[in-house]
């Protein structure tokens, strides 16, 4: 059964409502979970690098291994350890969280040079030569570059977040080429050249800031996501941070042993922070997609 | 199929295969230049892979002894592979081509496994919420897949396997190997093509894929005239609505699902080219990593050419673009 | 109007909603029509006037709801009558405040599969329907020939590929298209705009419908294949004497083709009578949107006449807010001091002035 009903009196104007009026209410709840998320990360990454936290992540009690959540004095339980599970749960976003910012920068960065340079220009070769670099982009599975780029470098966060950043730059390029495309279809473009505007105030503030500034932090939010992927799984496959520095992929991976003796929660509760955190990530950039991007141009 | 159908597409299939063959150039060349910028110049040990007598690689030392340039460096690596030499692999001095090819055939299993099972969920559901939107029926299971698809995929196979072991009694140590008794071979076998199916991300994003293609397609003009005269809608927007999204997507994801193999592949211990990739980057045995890499790339282009040989089959205006 | 209608349709209602705005947007608002047998109803009216909307209603395609809401579909041949909108009641409640609907609950999925379930058999076999953009209309994967074998496999008797073909084949051929067996494995990519309405007139007629629904088949075409088009649509119809509900913007169209002429403005129908009474110049009593209407068409009458091309003034109806008096009463032209309070405040019904023909004004009140 659906309900549709009228409001009484004057009828509102699409421009006059604020855009969370306007939104499905179920967008709404996802980019409300998705900021949660960010929030706790942000906040978390702070916590972390000034060490305020519960307890010495490095810390170990024999008195106290594998404690479920809810211990006393340990609210989210203990590794196998006993190492307190908060803390290192807090710590462990080191691991990912400015690599993650530097992947996803690189990727905006270069996707919006070479989304510009591919989507403004009336006619130029570098459209084909974008379309060749996202397919041999495309042709290599990311995880087996990243190996590759290990075997050849060192396993350095680092340089695996400058692959996943260099990877994502052909997607953002298209997002912001086909805008581009979209917007001089409908002549925007054509409109600010008659008006004598600079090239450089159309691109930067009526190209990026007016029309691509919702999608670039939809993109930044799905790269993070990426990016967290990425390093939770190679710090898994033990290419990242090494125990006894935690990451919640190394601890997954070092609780593995405890899980198949049905000692669950060392290596599920990382992999709870990994399934939350994503999620919101996901969430948050449907979301926004769903508010910003798609319902305006219905 | 009628000759004149198949001139077009024999067209666009040389075409693509051109289009390939570069693209793999591309990647050849995308490989030498990261071994070529490491430290350590695992490039030469590259060379010297390719050539199996003590006398034969002293002569190559001597002859790389004054560093060569970098392209003949390239091309003569590039010609070796050509003629099938990729090298020995320098853990087990083993040649890596048939290593690679051996491996690889059984992450071929996995991939086009998983990517079936993933199908099998998404194509109903996709459907489902296409035509009826999102209702008391799709949205927990939209939303069940999106938790499905952010969930490790490492961890969800630790749980696949503790159910297995401790629930159903079966034992598995390593691939193809089980002391519950010989019929629970072939089922280990199935799950981590069921782990990587379900898990790793994919489900997710294809329900939405082919949900938004399938609504768009329910919009156009033509599948109103389909209902117009009575006939089934489904049969209408089959080949624009369904066929050539999922090729599409199956394209697009093996790069994804080859790299969630990686990672499956350690979990199950299945000896596939992920676990065999996983292996040469911890030992920097480069021969081995670049033959994968190589040909990963192989499938990924093969994925992407079927999926341009069926939009050509399917869509008679394709050949004309 | 001597025989019984083939289709009669009573206080139809179509609503859709906007979210943004919160409001219906009430496309079909109280639709009455009647199609006898063997007529030509041309329905005449200014785009989004609900014209298009009606047809649709009538062969169940309406996309996003809530849709139908209300009101009767009679469909009566020799062998068969239903309402088309059987137990509509069922699936919907509506809420009205101030004699307005204000909120509608409508069991969607239910109703879908409930309409496909009375149109079966109906669609495509009694009542086939046309549009406009033939090229988008037609399916771009699969054989124009194709697709009018398959409407024939669907609904008649025939089933053997080889004797569809023959019949597509006579139909091409009927609708004036060169070389038929050419045409026939032909995608529509390779045909032009005409010929693909020509096609999609096969498809439709092939199976011998009661009713054709023509919902704007000229528009999206050029010029000279519009006239083409109207030209084939008048020799089919002497040649089949099909029923046929002509929807159009074009008055000059209709004026060719129809028997009956219905004006629709604002979601509802303004006037309804023999096309020779509307389109004369010696009937009078005609409500002042089809005179306007009448006198805006392009010809050299008209121009000849006032010297001259008169338009409407103002804008066509804002179908969500729809005023509580006339429609037309801010563009109306001939309101005049006894009636303008009522104009302003109550809404005319559609009343008969003289018999068979129908009109919703103030004007012919006493």
């Amino acid at each position: 059964m659906k309900s549709y009903s009228q409001i009484a009196g004057e009828i509102g104007e699409f421009s006059d409502l604020p855009f969370w009026k306007k939104a499905d209410p179920i967008d709404l709840a996802y980019v409300g979970y998705g900021l949660l998320i960010v929030t706790l990360v942000v906040m978390s990454y702070f916590l972390g690098s000034f060490h305020l936290l519960p307890y010495n992540p490095d810390d170990i009690d024999l008195e106290l291994m594998m404690a479920g959540p809810g211990t006393p004095g340990h609210i989210l339980g203990t590794d196998f350890m006993g190492r307190d599970m908060l803390s290192r749960l807090i710590v462990g976003i080191q691991a990912y969280f400015l690599p993650g910012l530097l992947a996803v920068f690189i990727a905006l960065f270069f996707g919006t040079v070479l989304g510009v340079l591919s989507g403004y220009p009336a006619k130029t070769g570098f459209d084909t030569g974008i379309t060749y670099f996202t397919n041999l982009v495309d042709s290599f599975p990311r995880l087996v570059l990243i190996l590759l780029v290990i075997a050849a470098f060192k396993p350095d966060i680092w340089y695996i977040m400058l692959v996943v950043g260099i990877t994502n730059v052909p997607v953002v390029a298209s997002h912001i080429k086909g805008k581009i495309q979209f917007l001089k279809q409908k002549n925007f473009i054509e409109a600010d050249m008659a008006l004598g505007l600079p090239t450089r105030t159309i691109i930067l503030k009526h190209i990026l800031w007016h029309n691509c500034r919702s999608l670039l932090i939809i993109q930044a939010t799905l790269g993070m996501a990426e990016a967290i992927l990425m390093e939770t799984s190679l710090s898994y496959l033990g290419f990242g941070v090494q125990e006894p520095t935690p990451s919640w992929g190394n601890m997954v991976q070092a609780g593995a042993n405890y899980f198949m003796q049905g000692k669950f929660w060392p290596s599920t509760a990382p992999a709870l922070a990994i399934l939350f955190t994503i999620l919101g990530f996901h969430l948050l950039g449907d979301g926004l997609n769903n508010i910003l991007e798609e319902k305006k141009g219905k | 199929m009628k000759l004149s159908a198949i001139r077009p597409i024999a067209l666009v299939l040389s075409r693509e295969l051109t289009i390939t063959a570069l693209l793999l150039l591309g990647v050849s060349f995308v490989v030498f230049i990261i071994l070529y910028l490491s430290p350590g110049d695992p490039f030469s040990v590259l060379l010297e892979g390719q050539v199996s007598t003590e006398e034969a690689r002293e002569g190559l030392r001597e002859a790389m002894g004054v560093p060569k340039s970098w392209y003949s460096q390239y091309l003569s690596w590039l010609t070796n592979m050509l003629q099938g030499n990729f090298g020995t692999s320098v853990r087990t001095g083993l040649p890596v081509l048939q290593e690679v090819l051996r491996m690889g055939l059984n992450t071929v299993v996995l991939t086009i496994g998983s990517l079936f099972i993933t199908l099998l969920l998404a194509v109903p559901l996709a459907l489902y919420s296409a035509v009826r939107g999102t209702d008391r029926i799709s949205w927990p299971l939209t939303m069940f897949s999106y938790v499905i698809s952010a969930l490790p995929v490492f961890w969800l196979g630790y749980i696949v396997i503790y159910f297995f072991t401790h629930k159903l009694g079966i034992f598995p140590m390593a691939f193809g190997y089980s002391s519950g008794g010989s019929g629970s071979a072939w089922l280990y076998a199935l799950l981590p093509i069921f782990v990587l199916g379900i898990g790793n991300g994919t489900v997710s994003e294809v329900i939405r894929f082919l949900r938004s293609e399938m609504s768009r397609v329910m919009a156009e003009d033509y599948i109103r005239t389909a209902r117009a005269k009575g006939a089934s809608v489904w049969k209408h927007s089959f080949k624009e609505g369904l066929l050539i999204p999922v090729t599409e997507i199956i394209a697009s994801k093996i790069p994804f699902i080859l790299g969630g193999a990686v990672i499956v592949e350690q979990v199950f211990n299945w000896p596939g080219m992920g676990k065999m990739a996983w292996q040469a980057a911890q030992d920097r045995d480069y021969p081995v990593i670049m033959g994968v890499a190589i040909l990963a790339a192989v499938l990924v282009r093969l994925g992407s050419l079927f999926q341009s040989v069926v939009y050509v089959a399917v869509n008679p205006r394709a050949s004309k673009e | 109007m001597t025989a019984a209608p083939l289709l009669k349709i009573e206080d139809l209602r179509t609503y859709f909603y906007s979210r943004s705005k919160q409001a219906f947007i009430r496309s079909v608002d109280g639709v009455s029509l009647e199609i006898a047998k063997g007529e030509t109803l041309g329905v005449v009216g200014e785009s989004g006037s609900g014209k298009s909307i009606t047809a649709l209603s009538v062969m169940g395609l309406i996309s996003g709801g809530p849709g139908v809401i209300s009101g009767k579909i009679g469909f009566k041949t020799d062998s068969l009558q239903r309402n088309l909108l059987h137990q509509l009641e069922d699936y919907v409640t509506i809420t009205k405040k101030d004699n307005r609907i204000m909120q509608v609950n409508k069991e969607e999925a239910g109703w879908d599969r409930h309409t496909d379930h009375l149109m079966d058999r109906i669609r495509g076999k009694e009542i086939a329907m046309i549009f406009q953009n033939p090229k988008s209309s037609l399916n771009p994967f699969t054989p124009v020939g194709k697709q009018i074998t398959e409407a024939i496999q669907l609904h008649t008797a025939v089933r053997s590929e080889q004797e569809a073909k023959e019949r597509a084949l006579s139909w091409l051929d009927r609708v004036r298209i060169d070389s038929p067996r050419l045409r026939f494995d032909n995608y529509p990519y390779g045909l032009s705009g005409g010929m693909c309405q020509r096609a999609m007139i096969a498809m439709a007629l092939a199976c011998e419908p009661s009713l054709l629904i023509a919902d704007e088949p000229t528009t999206g075409l050029d010029a000279t294949i519009q006239s083409k088009i109207v030209d084939l649509l008048a020799e089919l119809k002497t040649e089949l004497g099909i029923t046929t509900m002509l929807i159009s913007h074009d008055i000059s169209i209709i004026s060719r083709l129809a028997d009956a002429i219905a004006v629709m403005y604002g979601g509802t129908v303004f006037e309804y009578g023999p096309a020779k009474e509307i389109l004369s110049s010696w009937f009078t009593s005609k409500h002042p949107y089809t005179t306007a209407l009448l006198t805006s068409v392009p010809s050299a009458q008209n121009i000849r006449e006032k010297g001259y091309l008169q338009a409407i003034e103002g804008d066509v109806l804002d179908t969500i807010n729809i005023p509580a008096g006339c429609r037309f009463y801010s563009r109306c032209n001939r309101v005049t001091e006894k009636i303008r309070e009522r104009c302003e405040r109550c809404e005319p019904e559609l009343r008969e002035i003289v018999p068979g023909h129908k009109v919703r004004c103030w004007l012919y009140y006493e």
